[in-house]
C-alpha cells in the first residue's frame, strides 16, 4: 500500500544551518519516533533500527536510509528500504528549503510503499500511524530547528 | 440456521419398495470418529525423526530477488537445514505445463529462484527440529528485493507492460475460439439485440477447515519418495511431482488419512509436497513436515479463478427468445498456470447453460497475473460461466421487460429434450427445469413475495426476487484436455474399488478415494449392502488413498462431482463380482443350484441359504475358510475364486474432436435452482437476504441426507462468496483479504433459514440413476446477483460484478447519481420488434 504525506513549517535558522542538519544522521536520526539505534554505513548511507509495532506486529524494523539527492543549501532527499515486522516497506522523503524572512520555509514531501502481511493485517491501520509518525518528526523538526 | 422441508419430489426411484438401503438417509457411518475428534488428520501424523519446515515468503507481489541470506537462520538452534531458491532450480525441473504455446515457457518451481511473481510466494525455507526452531529461524532470513509493477487486472495483463514470465515473454498463456451454430444469421434476424459492457467473477476461494499438510520423506534406502498428505487428486499430483523430482512415477508413495475439507484447492498442493521432500534429502532423509497456518492458506495455496467478461451481445426473438450470444472472455489464472488451462475448456462442459441456445460464438483467453496462483475451487471454471449466462438471462428480461420467471421459463431447456445435445456435443442426460422453478416458488412463496415487493416498493423499499439456475456437471472426460493441448495425455474417466471378504467373513471395501467430507463410507457401505442384502454396519470401508496398500487409477481422487457415478459404479461392480464368487462357492458348499441361492443375515451374521426355508446356509466366516483355510478338496473350477474382487468403472467417453472442439466432455447434469428475495436498506446499502430457497437435482439420491447436507454447504459456500468474500489485492499487489477477519468468511450467524426442496430425474448414463453433486456453489451468486438486479434496476444500477456488499452498491449508486460513465447495457430493438 501507499502511503503520501507533505507539508510545509518555517523554521528560525537560517537554510545552510537547517541543511546542515537534515543531511547529519547523527543529528537528524534520532528524532524519527521509536528511535533505537543508528549506524552508518558509508558517507551517504545508514542504518537506522526503530521500535515499531502495529496491533499485534510487533519488533525492530531495519531501514536502510540513503542520502539520495542533496542540493546545499536548498535540496535534500532520503530513500530507503528495509524490513518492518511482517513486510517490507520502501520510502522518499525530501526536504525543499527557501529562505523565508530571516529563516526557512522547509516544503517536505514523501511517499512509502509498504507491502507484505503487514500490508495485509493492519493495512486500515497503517496509514493513520504511518501519517501521525510522519508528523511527529516533523514536530520535533521544527523543535529542533527552532 | 434452520431448514424447513416444503415440498417432495415427483418420487421416482426415491421409494424403498424397489431398494432396501440405497436412497436411505442413513447417519453417516464417519460422523461418531469425525465429531469425536477422533479422525487421523495429516497434521496428526507423527514420524520418528520428523522435523518441521517453515517457509520465508515474498511479502512483494513482484519484484527481482536482489539478495539472500541464509546463513543467520542456518546457525540458529535446531536448524537442520535451509532451502534457497538457487538449490531448489539446481534440484529439480520446473512443474509439468498442461498447455502448449507460452505457456509452455513457464518455468514454474516450486521456490522463487531469481524472481517472485505472488505475495506470499516461497523464496526460502528453514528445517528445524521443532516447528517452533524453524519459525524462530525463518525470521533470520536476509532477503533483498527489487520492486517490479505488478499485473493485478486482465486488462493490465494483456498489454504486456510488465511481463511475469520473462521465457513466456507475454502474460497471456492460452487464446481459443469456440464457434457453434449460425451466429451471423441469428444476429440478422434478432428482434433485440443486448449489449452488454464489462461483467466481472470476482476471485475468491474455499476455506477447509483443515489447511494443507504434507510430509514428505525421501527414503534414500527404499529409494523412493514418501508423502502423506491431504492433497485431493493424489494421482495427478504424481504426475507432476515425478518429472519435477527427477523419479520415477513408481518411485512416490503417496497416502491420505482424513481431511478436513478441500472443495477442489488442495489439488494443487503439490509444489509444497515437493518442497518437504527436497528438504527430507537434503537433512539427510529424515521426515519433513509442513503444516499450513491460515494466512499462508490465503496467501500462498489457491484462490478460485477469476474471470472477466467483455463486449457481450445477445440476439433474442420478440419473445424474448436467445437466439445467439458472442462474448470475449478472459480468465486470470494467478501467477502460475498448474492445473490450468484446463479452466478455458471446463466451462464448455455447461456451454449453453440450461437454456437452448443454439448459436454461440465465445473468445476464450487466459492471463497470468502478480496474485496467489489458481486452484479448481467448488464449481471450477463452469461456475464462471453459469455466473456469466445468468447475467446475460437477466439483463436481457430487465432491458425487455419480461419477468425474470417467464424469461427463463421461455429459454430453459425442455424436460421432453432429453437428453439433450448441446452445441458442442455435450449430452445433458436428464432434468426439470421448468419443474424446478415450480418447486422453488412453491416452498419460497413466490406469490406472497411478488405482492410484498410491490406494497413494499411502493413504500420506497428497495426489494428484489431473484433466480439462479446452475447445473454441476460430474464425471468429466479428461479427453477434454486435448482440446486445450492435443498432447496431453489425458482422456476419459475411471476409478476402481475392490471388495473382498476378508479371511473371518468380514467385508471389507477398499477405495482410492479422497473424502473430504462427502460421506464416501456410508454410500459405499450402502451399495454393498443393497448388493449383498446384509446391513451397511456389516460393511467395512477404508478410503482414502494409499498408492500401496489401496486400489487407484490414473484419474483417482475426489473432485468434479463424480463419487456417486464413478466411485459407486466402482464399488457396484466390484460388489457384483464378489457376490458371483460366493454364490459359486456357496453353490457347491450347499450342494444346490446358484439360482436356487438367496443372501441374508441369519444368526451366524451374513449368510447365503438355500430358498424356501430348507434351512440350508454357510455364512461369509464359512465361505471365507472354503477359500482360506479349510480349503482340501475344493473342486478345481472353483480354484480361481479369491473372494477379494477388484473392478474398474470406465466412464463412456470417446476423445473429443479437437479440431470442431466437439464432445461429451461429462456423463452427468445435476442441477440446482434457488430463489432469494433480498432487500437493499436505504440507509447503509446493505443487502439482507429475507426468504431463501434451493432446489436440488442430482437424479437418484443415494442418501438423500447427505445430499441436502451438500446443498447446505455449497449455498453457504456460494452466499459467502456473493455477498462475504474476496480475495482483494491493493494496487502494490498485497492481498488485503488474508485473514479471517478481513476475508470474513460466511458462518452460521450470516445464513438464512434455507427452504430446501428437491428433484429427482435419474440419469440414464448411470448404473443408479445417480448424478454427482456437491458443486453448486455458484447458484446463490447467481441468485443473489439477480435479486440485487431486481431491486436496483429501477435506480439505473446494473449488477456486473459476483461480488455486492454495501459498500459496492453504495459506490454503484454514486456512479449512477454522478452520470460520468457510459450506460453498462444497451438495447438495440428493430423496427416493429416490440
Amino acid at each position: 500500500m501507499e502511503i503520501k504525506f507533505g507539508g510545509e513549517f518555517v523554521a528560525n535558522q537560517k537554510p545552510e544551518e537547517v541543511y546542515a542538519f537534515l543531511v547529519d544522521p547523527k543529528r537528524f536520526c534520532p528524532l524519527l519516533p521509536d528511535y533505537e539505534s543508528m549506524q552508518p554505513l558509508d558517507d551517504k548511507t545508514f542504518l537506522v533500527k526503530l521500535r515499531v509495532g502495529i496491533s499485534h506486529i510487533r519488533g525492530t524494523a531495519a531501514v536502510k536510509l540513503t542520502l539520495a539527492e542533496s542540493d546545499k543549501p536548498k535540496h535534500a532527499l532520503y530513500q530507503g528500504t528495509g524490513d518492518v515486522p511482517g513486510g517490507t516497506a520502501t520510502l522518499r522523503a525530501g526536504f525543499d528549503l527557501v529562505p523565508d524572512s530571516g529563516g526557512t520555509k522547509v516544503v517536505w514531501s514523501g511517499k512509502a510503499n509498504v507491502v507484505g502481511r503487514i500490508a495485509s493485517l493492519a493495512g486500515g491501520l497503517l496509514e493513520p500511524l504511518a501519517k501521525k509518525n510522519v508528523q511527529k518528526l516533523i514536530d520535533s523538526l521544527q523543535v529542533a530547528l527552532t | 440456521m434452520k431448514t424447513k422441508r416444503k415440498a417432495d419430489t415427483r418420487g421416482t426411484l426415491r421409494a424403498t419398495a424397489e431398494t432396501k438401503w440405497v436412497g436411505k438417509p442413513l447417519l453417516r457411518k464417519e460422523e461418531a470418529r469425525l465429531v469425536r475428534g477422533a479422525g487421523i488428520f495429516t497434521d496428526d501424523h507423527k514420524l520418528a525423526g520428523m522435523l518441521h519446515i517453515r517457509f520465508v515468503r515474498s511479502p512483494y507481489g513482484h519484484a527481482n530477488i536482489k539478495r539472500l541470506d541464509v546463513s543467520r537462520a542456518a546457525n540458529s538452534p535446531g536448524v537442520l537445514c535451509t532451502l534457497t531458491g538457487a538449490e531448489v532450480a539446481a534440484m529439480v525441473q520446473p512443474f509439468i505445463e498442461i498447455g502448449p504455446g507460452p505457456g509452455q515457457k513457464v518455468l514454474d518451481y516450486p521456490m522463487a529462484v531469481s524472481k517472485v511473481v505472488f505475495q506470499g510466494e516461497p523464496v526460502a525455507a528453514v528445517v528445524a527440529e521443532t516447528r517452533l526452531a524453524a519459525e524462530d529461524a525463518a525470521e533470520l532470513v536476509e532477503v533483498e528485493y527489487e520492486s517490479l509493477p505488478p499485473v493485478l487486472t486482465a486488462e493490465e495483463a494483456v498489454k504486456d507492460l510488465s511481463v511475469l514470465h520473462p521465457g513466456a515473454a507475454t502474460n497471456l498463456l492460452w487464446h481459443g475460439k469456440f464457434e457453434y451454430g449460425q451466429v451471423d444469421k441469428a444476429f440478422a434476424k434478432a428482434a433485440h439485440i443486448v449489449h452488454i459492457g464489462r461483467m466481472h467473477f470476482h476471485r475468491f476461494s474455499s476455506t477447509p477447515l483443515e489447511n494443507n499438510a504434507v510430509i514428505g520423506f525421501w527414503d534414500s534406502k527404499e529409494n523412493c519418495i514418501n508423502f502423506w498428505s491431504n492433497n485431493s487428486f493424489p494421482a495427478f499430483a504424481a504426475q507432476f511431482l515425478s518429472p519435477a523430482l527427477g523419479v520415477g512415477i513408481d518411485q512416490i508413495k503417496m497416502q491420505s488419512f482424513d481431511i478436513g475439507g478441500g472443495f477442489g484447492i488442495k489439488i494443487t498442493n503439490y509444489p509444497y509436497m515437493a518442497l518437504c521432500a527436497l528438504a527430507s534429502r537434503k537433512a539427510g532423509g529424515r521426515p519433513v513436515k509442513w503444516s499450513e497456518t491460515r494466512t499462508e492458506h490465503m496467501l500462498g495455496s489457491a484462490h478460485g479463478n477469476e474471470r472477466t467478461f467483455f463486449d457481450t451481445r445477445v440476439a433474442l426473438d420478440k419473445g424474448g427468445l436467445i437466439l445467439a450470444i458472442e462474448s470475449r472472455h478472459i480468465d486470470d489464472c494467478g501467477a502460475y498456470p498448474r492445473y490450468e488451462p484446463l479452466g478455458c475448456i471446463i466451462w464448455a462442459q455447461v456451454l449453453p447453460g440450461a437454456y437452448r441456445i443454439k448459436n454461440v460464438r465465445f473468445d476464450i483467453s487466459q492471463i497470468c497475473s502478480n496474485k496467489c496462483p489458481v486452484g479448481p475451487n467448488r464449481g471450477y471454471s463452469r461456475m464462471q460461466h453459469l455466473w456469466f449466462l445468468e447475467r446475460v438471462i437477466d439483463i436481457c428480461a430487465h432491458e425487455l421487460g419480461i419477468p425474470s420467471d417467464q424469461m427463463r421459463l421461455r429459454n430453459y431447456i425442455r424436460a421432453d429434450e432429453f437428453p439433450y445435445t448441446t452445441p458442442n456435443g455435450c449430452v445433458y442426460d436428464s432434468g426439470d427445469y421448468a419443474q424446478m422453478l415450480q418447486i422453488a416458488k412453491t416452498i419460497i412463496g413466490w406469490d406472497a413475495w411478488k405482492e410484498k415487493q410491490t406494497q413494499g416498493r411502493g413504500e420506497g423499499r428497495m426489494l428484489g426476487i431473484g433466480i439462479g439456475t446452475t447445473l454441476d456437471s460430474g464425471t468429466n472426460n479428461f479427453g477434454q484436455a486435448q482440446i486445450i493441448n492435443a498432447f496431453a495425455p489425458y482422456s476419459g474417466q475411471s476409478k476402481a474399488a475392490n471388495i473382498k471378504l476378508d479371511i473371518y467373513g468380514e467385508v471389507v471395501v477398499s477405495l482410492g478415494s479422497v473424502p473430504q467430507g462427502q460421506g464416501h463410507e456410508t454410500t459405499a457401505s450402502q451399495v454393498v449392502a443393497e448388493v449383498l442384502n446384509i446391513p451397511p454396519d456389516l460393511v467395512r470401508v477404508k478410503p482414502g488413498f494409499d498408492s500401496e496398500q489401496n486400489v487407484y487409477t490414473g484419474h483417482t481422487g475426489t473432485y468434479a462431482s463424480q463419487f456417486a457415478v464413478t466411485g459407486l459404479s466402482a464399488i457396484h461392480g466390484a460388489a457384483v463380482k464378489l457376490k458371483k464368487e460366493i454364490s459359486r462357492l456357496a453353490s457347491h458348499a450347499l450342494k444346490a443350484s446358484e439360482k436356487d441361492l438367496e443372501f441374508g443375515v441369519g444368526e451366524k451374521g451374513p449368510e447365503v441359504r438355500v430358498k424356501g426355508g430348507k434351512h440350508k446356509s454357510i455364512n461369509y466366516w464359512g465361505l471365507a475358510n472354503l477359500v482360506n483355510t479349510n480349503n482340501a478338496g475344493i473342486p478345481e473350477d472353483l480354484w480361481d475364486i479369491a473372494l477379494n474382487c477388484r473392478y474398474v468403472y470406465h466412464a463412456p467417453f470417446a476423445v473429443p474432436d479437437l479440431k470442431r472442439k466437439y464432445g461429451n466432455l461429462t456423463l452427468t447434469y445435476a442441477a440446482q435452482l434457488h430463489i432469494a428475495v433480498i432487500e437493499v436498506d436505504r440507509e447503509t446499502f446493505q443487502p439482507k437476504i429475507l426468504a431463501y430457497a434451493a432446489v436440488d437435482d442430482c437424479g437418484r439420491a443415494i442418501n438423500p441426507m447427505i445430499v441436502e447436507g451438500q446443498v447446505h454447504g455449497a449455498t453457504a459456500h456460494g452466499l459467502g462468496a456473493a455477498l462475504m468474500e474476496t480475495c482483494a489485492y491493493d494496487s502494490d499487489g498485497s492481498m488485503t483479504t488474508a485473514t479471517f477477519s478481513d476475508y470474513t468468511p460466511i458462518t452460521a450467524m450470516n445464513m438464512p433459514d434455507l427452504l430446501y426442496g428437491h428433484l429427482e430425474s435419474p440419469s440414464p448414463f448411470s448404473y443408479n440413476g445417480a448424478k454427482g453433486m456437491g458443486e453448486g456453489g455458484a447458484a446463490p451468486i447467481h441468485t443473489v446477483c439477480a435479486a440485487l438486479q431486481d431491486a436496483l434496476f429501477s435506480s439505473g444500477i446494473i449488477i456486473n460484478d459476483s461480488h455486492n456488499t454495501g459498500d459496492t452498491i453504495f459506490q454503484a449508486f454514486e456512479l449512477a447519481k454522478s452520470g460520468q460513465t457510459p450506460p453498462l447495457v444497451k438495447l438495440e430493438s428493430r423496427h416493429g420488434a416490440r
